[in-house]
């Protein structure tokens, strides 16, 4: 017996032949490589759902330029120029890694004076490329002020480096055993006074952007990188301090000098957003723009006049062995793994480890599922540069 | 803490012949070889074991030495109170068909690093979900950064090397000229 309460089976809506035929596909979208978003040769194949991502593979090697080929038919010192052309807006970070590197297989001792200006032109230089970093992310997401404010600002730390060494970008200023070129008091001045502009202006882009309610809405919440993923694919520096992990190799294992300098790491807390989305690592990028300043000001008060390039031979012969050298770059780790032959005047291997190359590989893994707009903000938060990707 | 691992190593894998290198020149870093075909073992253990543990794997590294292949794996602990990193090594004496067990499974960074390592080395990984050319184009032929590689002259049609340009009186040319006579001497080089 049929209760009342009893409807049956819904009838079925009749679907005619013509809507029969549609059926859904994904589509192949292209990302790049002259995409604006991915700033530099990085081409990205998007399959979407209408908006939304479905997969994304990340295609390299637009870029390659063989450096690390090219780097086995050069001496030791020849290498330095093309370590500049890795990251070519960090590029002191890149000499100073690979010149320490050479440094340790030969035993070297670095004068006091050319190691304090070592670590200040590599925290000048990280902040001039987090100024780019996140000057152009917040550009990618629609607000320019930044952006104008931020290159003015690093085009100042430019000037400073051509005055010293005579390039505006790719420097070969930090040479096997100590620095090209000593600064005068006069250029050191200037570096103290720009270091108070810049905690102002610091400051500036703080009170113009964070709490921008319309950046806050396209960066929280968004591409989310838990500490998990990074630790599976390698991420180091912002990513993976954005991700809540203290982990920054200038404290853990400190390299150089920088066990005598007093300095916080900036990791991400979710104050806004939760943390390993995009807004938090874009807050590491700025907080971390104050600490180099904080550690520029104690070189300025440690640096005694002195010798700035120690003894080393004429032409480098590195025993038979490997190191494997890690510094903390601005975008994260990077790796020189230099194997010498016994006697050999040139690298008979040299191996980059990249730290843009490992946050690409992230890209497969947390691009699924979000709009494309959202991608953009993603891809441009990881914060890439496509020289030392493609090598 | 190299010798303590190979100890650790080879009480928990059988076979794996963990054998510790640490140089004479303090200088240089040691390293831990151990068997190839117990590469994957090793690395699942590596991950998952409570006694020294290493959470990422930061790169890898292949060398070419002529007679063998060396690939190099930078485990890392990411740990404030317990850190420590180890360059693990395995010997591949095939020159024709290298091959290796891979460890995406276990590092999802190993990932992209074995795709570069097969681009440039010619290593080939087996069980890798998507074995493909990472920097080079697909239909590149041979492998770049193999000592006995020869440069093409041509590619796709153009002309990327012409003898006009090249100058073989250089000390770099020399160099490799006598690198690419050595190899073809000693080793079989039909790849």
């Amino acid at each position: 017996m049929q209760s009342r309460w009893d409807i049956g089976t819904p009838e079925r809506p009749t679907i005619n032949s013509e809507t029969e035929k549609l059926k859904t596909e994904l589509l192949t979208l292209n990302m790049g490589p002259q995409h604006p978003a991915t700033h530099g040769v990085l081409r990205i194949e998007i399959k979407t759902d209408s908006e939304i991502v479905a997969h994304a593979i990340p295609h390299l090697g637009y870029l390659h330029r063989c450096m690390e080929k090219h780097s086995e038919h050069l001496d030791y010192r020849g290498v330095i120029p093309f370590v500049d052309r890795l990251d070519y807006l960090a590029a002191m970070s890149m000499e100073w890694t690979y010149v320490a590197a050479v440094e340790k297989m030969l035993g070297t001792e670095v004068p006091r004076r050319a190691e304090l200006l070592r670590v200040m032109t590599a925290e000048l230089q990280r902040i001039a490329s987090h100024l780019v970093a996140f000057g152009t992310y917040i550009l990618d997401l629609g607000p320019q002020t930044v952006f104008l404010y931020a290159f003015e600002m690093r085009e100042k730390i430019l000037r400073m480096f051509e005055e010293v060494s005579g390039a505006r970008m790719l420097y070969n200023y930090i040479w096997v055993g100590g620095v090209w070129n000593d600064w005068t008091d006069e250029q050191l001045k200037n570096v103290a006074n720009f270091c108070d502009e810049m905690e102002l202006e610091a400051k500036k882009y703080y009170d113009l952007n964070s709490s921008n309610q319309v950046f806050i809405k396209r960066t929280a919440h968004v591409g989310v990188m838990t500490t998990q993923d990074c630790f599976d694919f390698g991420a180091t520096g912002p990513v993976l301090r954005g991700s809540g992990f203290n982990w920054d190799l200038r404290k853990n294992q400190p390299y150089s000098l920088y066990n005598e300098f007093d300095f916080d790491v900036c990791v991400g807390t979710g104050e806004i957003g939760q943390v390993g989305d995009c807004y938090n690592r874009y807050i590491v990028r700025m907080n971390e723009v104050i600490e180099s300043i904080k550690i520029i000001r104690q070189v300025l008060t440690k640096l005694e006049p002195g010798s700035v390039m120690g003894k080393v031979p004429k032409i480098i012969k590195l025993p038979k062995g490997e190191v494997y050298m890690k510094h903390e770059c601005p975008r994260g780790e990077l790796g020189i793994h230099l194997v010498s032959e016994d006697g050999g005047k040139t690298p008979y291997r040299l191996k980059v480890k990249s730290p843009c190359f490992t946050h690409i590989s992230m890209i497969p893994r947390v691009a699924p599922g979000q709009m494309i707009a959202d991608f953009v903000a993603t891809v441009g938060s990881t914060d890439i540069v496509l020289g030392e990707v493609d090598r | 803490m190299l010798n303590q691992l190979a100890e650790t190593i080879n009480r928990n894998i059988q076979g794996a012949n963990a054998q510790a290198f640490i140089p004479e020149d303090a200088k240089l870093h040691g390293s831990v070889t151990i068997e190839a075909t117990k590469l994957f073992e090793v690395a699942t253990w590596l991950r998952s074991n409570k006694e020294l543990p290493f959470n990422v794997l930061q790169v890898i590294s292949a060398v070419d030495y002529l007679d063998y292949f060396e690939v190099c794996y930078m485990f890392a602990n990411f740990n404030p109170e317990d850190m420590r990193d180890v360059i693990l090594k395995v010997k591949l004496t095939d020159r024709v068909n290298p091959n290796l067990d891979s460890i995406c499974s276990i590092y999802a960074s190993a990932n992209f690093q074995e795709r570069e390592a097969f681009d440039m080395m010619g290593v080939r990984f087996n069980n890798h979900p998507d074995h493909r050319r990472i920097l080079c184009p697909d239909d590149w032929e041979g492998f770049p950064l193999r000592k006995d590689y020869v440069y093409p002259k041509m590619y796709n049609g153009m002309e990327v090397f012409p003898d006009a340009k090249m100058n073989f009186e250089d000390r770099e040319f020399e160099a490799r000229q006598k690198l690419i006579s050595k190899a073809q001497n000693t080793a079989s080089t039909d790849v």
